[in-house]
C-alpha cells in the first residue's frame, strides 16, 4: 500500500538553545488508517500533527505528504488540501459569515469554479448532517454543531487524512458521541483520521495507537497491545481505560479473565463467562461432596 | 443593532444584485447635497417608492433613525440659531434669534442626512452581510491597480462581521468576571471610569490576538493565501440590474453637470 504521510528521522525545535520537542521521529501512514495518538501534556503530540500539513517545517529530517515533501513551499495548497486540521477550539476556525459560506472557504481557498463549490458544500453539510442549519450564522450553534461545523469545512476540500488536535475536550457527552460517530463514518469512506486525545476510550476507538512521551514515540501498535499495559501507562501519566483497569486490578488478584478489554460490552461478556465458568466448578464441587457422603 | 434587520423577502429590491444598491446609495449620497427643495421632493419620493417596493414596513424604517435623532436635533438648533439673516417675528429675543434663512437651511440640511441614513437602512435591510461584503469586492476590482487585493478588502470585511457577536460575548463574560472580583464599572469619577475601560479593553484585547494566532494556523491550514479565490455566490447582473446602473449614473451626472 502507498504511504500517505511519511516521517523520516523528524526533530524539531521552537528555539535552538532549547531541548528539541520532537526527537529523531519516524512515522508511516498508510491510507484510510484510524489512528490515535496519546501522550502526556507537552510530550509533542501538537508539534508532530502540525508537520503533517507544513504549519510546522522540520528543524531536521523530513515529511513528506504524497511524496510532497512540505519545505516545499510551492507544493503548499497539494498538501493542504489533502490533509484537513481541526483544531480544540473549534470557535476559532470558523471564518465565513454563514453556516454554508464557512464550508465554502476551503474550496474558495483552491480557486474551484462556484458550481463546484456548491456541490461540495452541500455533500460535505449533509455528511455531517447540518443542512438545515446551512443559511444560519456561525455564533447561533452549540458547540458540538461548531465541531461538525469545523468538520465540514475540511470535508469541503475532499482530504485524504483528517488531523484532529483534542476536538472532543470541551465538548458534552451527546456532543461527544456525535463527533466520535461522524469520525468512524469518515473512516469507513476511506479517509484516513488521526486523532489526538487524551480520552484512552477514545484511543481504544482506533485501530493504531501511537504513544508519545518527551518528544519521541514510544509506542505504536493496535489498542490490544497498548491499552492493557496498565502499570506501564500509568508510569507515562496516563490513565487506562477505567473498565480496562478494573479487569486489570481483577487479573492480578487471580482472576482468569483478559485485560485487553476496552468497551463495557466485552467486559460484561467476560465477566459472565467468567461467572459460568466458577457456578459450573462450585456445581462440579458440590456433586463430589455428595458423591463422597454416599 | 448589530445585524440591523435583514431577512429576506420576494421583491424587486431585494432580488437587485447588490452593486446596483451600493451605487445607488453613493449616487444618493452625492446628489441630495446638489439638489434644491424640489429635486430633494423628488429623490424623498423615489426613497419611499423604493420602500414600498421592498415591502419594508415605514415603521421599521424609521427606526432605524433613532439612534441619531438627538444628534440631528443639536444641528438643527444649530442651524436655525446661528444663520445670520433676516428674523421671524417674535425674534430677537435678547441675543437669541431665529432668522427665515437659519430655518429653512436647517429643515433642508436634516432632511438631506434623514434621507441619508433611511437609504443606508434600506440598503441593509434588503441586503444580506455576504451580499454587500460580495458587492463591495466586485467594485472594489478596479483598486488592484494599486496593488490592493479587493478579495482582501472582502476576507477583512467578513472576518469582522463574523467575530463582532464572538467578541461581544467574550465582553460581557470578561465584564462579569471583572464584577465577581470587585471591579468597580460605575464609579463617580473620571479617572475611575479609565480604569474600567482597562478592565475590560486590556483581557479583551489579550483574547484578541490569542484567537488571532489560532484563526491564522486554521486559515492556512484550509489553504488560504492572499489575492484570488473563488466564492460559494457568484454575483450576477440582470440586464434590468445594468439598466439601472445605467440609470443612476445617467441622474447622477445631469445633477452634477447642469
Amino acid at each position: 500500500m502507498k504511504n500517505l504521510i511519511r516521517v523520516h528521522n523528524l526533530t524539531h525545535a521552537y528555539e535552538k538553545s532549547r531541548q528539541p520537542a520532537l526527537k529523531e521521529i519516524n512515522l508511516l501512514i498508510d491510507q484510510g488508517e484510524y489512528i490515535a495518538i496519546i501522550g502526556p501534556n507537552g510530550c509533542g503530540k501538537t508539534t508532530l500533527i502540525r508537520h503533517f500539513n507544513a504549519l510546522l517545517i522540520p528543524t531536521s529530517g523530513e515529511v513528506q505528504v504524497d511524496e510532497f515533501p512540505t519545505n516545499d513551499p510551492k507544493r503548499l495548497l497539494e498538501i493542504r488540501r489533502r490533509v484537513g486540521m481541526a483544531f480544540q477550539n473549534a470557535d476559532n476556525q470558523i471564518v465565513g459569515m454563514s453556516v454554508e459560506e464557512d464550508v465554502a472557504f476551503g474550496p474558495g481557498n483552491l480557486g474551484l469554479p462556484t458550481q463546484e463549490v456548491r456541490r461540495r458544500v452541500d455533500q460535505a453539510l449533509a455528511i455531517v448532517g447540518l443542512t438545515a442549519m446551512r443559511s444560519h450564522s456561525p455564533h447561533s450553534l452549540s458547540g458540538g454543531q461548531k465541531h461538525l461545523l469545523a468538520l465540514a469545512g475540511l470535508l469541503a476540500m475532499e482530504p485524504k487524512v483528517i488531523v484532529l488536535d483534542e476536538p472532543t475536550a470541551s465538548l458534552d457527552p451527546e456532543a461527544r458521541t456525535m463527533v466520535l460517530k461522524l469520525l468512524r463514518e469518515l473512516n469507513s469512506r476511506g479517509i484516513c483520521i488521526v486523532h489526538v486525545t487524551h480520552s484512552m476510550e477514545e484511543a481504544a476507538l482506533a485501530e493504531r495507537v501511537l504513544v508519545m512521551d518527551k518528544g519521541e514515540l514510544v509506542a505504536d501498535g493496535s489498542p490490544d497491545q497498548i491499552l492493557n499495559r496498565v502499570s506501564w501507562l500509568k508510569s507515562l501519566g496516563l490513565a487506562p481505560p477505567i473498565i480496562t483497569e478494573l479487569m486489570w486490578r481483577l487479573q492480578e488478584n487471580g482472576l482468569n479473565v483478559s485485560s485487553s478489554v476496552f468497551t463495557i460490552d466485552a467486559a460484561i461478556e467476560e465477566i459472565t463467562s467468567l461467572l459460568e465458568q466458577l457456578r459450573g466448578s462450585s456445581q462440579a464441587s458440590l456433586t463430589r461432596e455428595g458423591d463422597e457422603n454416599a | 443593532m448589530l445585524r440591523p434587520g435583514y431577512a429576506y423577502r420576494e421583491s424587486p429590491v431585494h432580488d437587485r444584485d447588490p452593486r446596483v444598491k451600493l451605487i445607488a446609495v453613493i449616487a444618493l449620497s452625492i446628489i441630495i447635497f446638489k439638489v434644491n427643495f424640489f429635486g430633494l421632493l423628488v429623490v424623498s419620493m423615489i426613497t419611499l417608492v423604493i420602500s414600498l417596493l421592498g415591502r419594508l414596513s415605514l415603521r421599521s424604517v424609521l427606526k432605524t433613525v433613532y439612534p441619531v435623532l438627538p444628534f440631528f436635533i443639536l444641528l438643527f438648533l444649530m442651524y436655525i440659531f446661528f444663520t445670520p439673516g433676516r428674523p421671524i417675528p417674535p425674534f430677537p429675543i435678547g441675543l437669541l434669534q431665529i432668522s427665515y434663512e437659519g430655518l429653512n437651511l436647517g429643515i433642508l440640511q436634516i432632511w438631506k442626512f434623514l434621507l441619508l441614513v433611511v437609504a443606508a437602512a434600506i440598503l441593509t435591510m434588503t441586503t444580506s452581510q455576504s451580499g454587500i461584503t460580495m458587492g463591495l469586492e466586485r467594485l472594489l476590482r478596479p483598486v488592484r491597480i494599486v496593488g490592493i487585493s479587493s478579495h482582501d478588502i472582502a476576507m477583512l470585511i467578513s472576518l469582522a462581521l463574523r467575530f463582532m457577536p464572538t467578541l461581544l460575548d467574550e465582553m460581557n463574560s470578561i465584564s462579569q468576571a471583572q464584577l465577581s472580583r470587585g471591579a468597580n464599572f460605575n464609579p463617580r469619577r473620571l479617572s475611575g471610569k479609565i480604569r474600567a475601560i482597562g478592565y475590560l479593553a486590556i483581557p479583551l484585547a489579550v483574547n484578541v490576538f490569542r484567537r488571532c494566532d489560532e484563526l491564522v494556523d486554521a486559515m492556512e491550514a484550509r489553504g488560504y493565501q492572499p489575492g484570488h479565490r473563488t466564492y460559494l455566490h457568484e454575483l450576477a447582473l440582470s440586464l434590468l440590474d445594468y439598466w439601472l446602473i445605467v440609470g443612476i449614473i445617467a441622474a447622477l451626472v445631469l445633477v452634477v453637470i447642469v
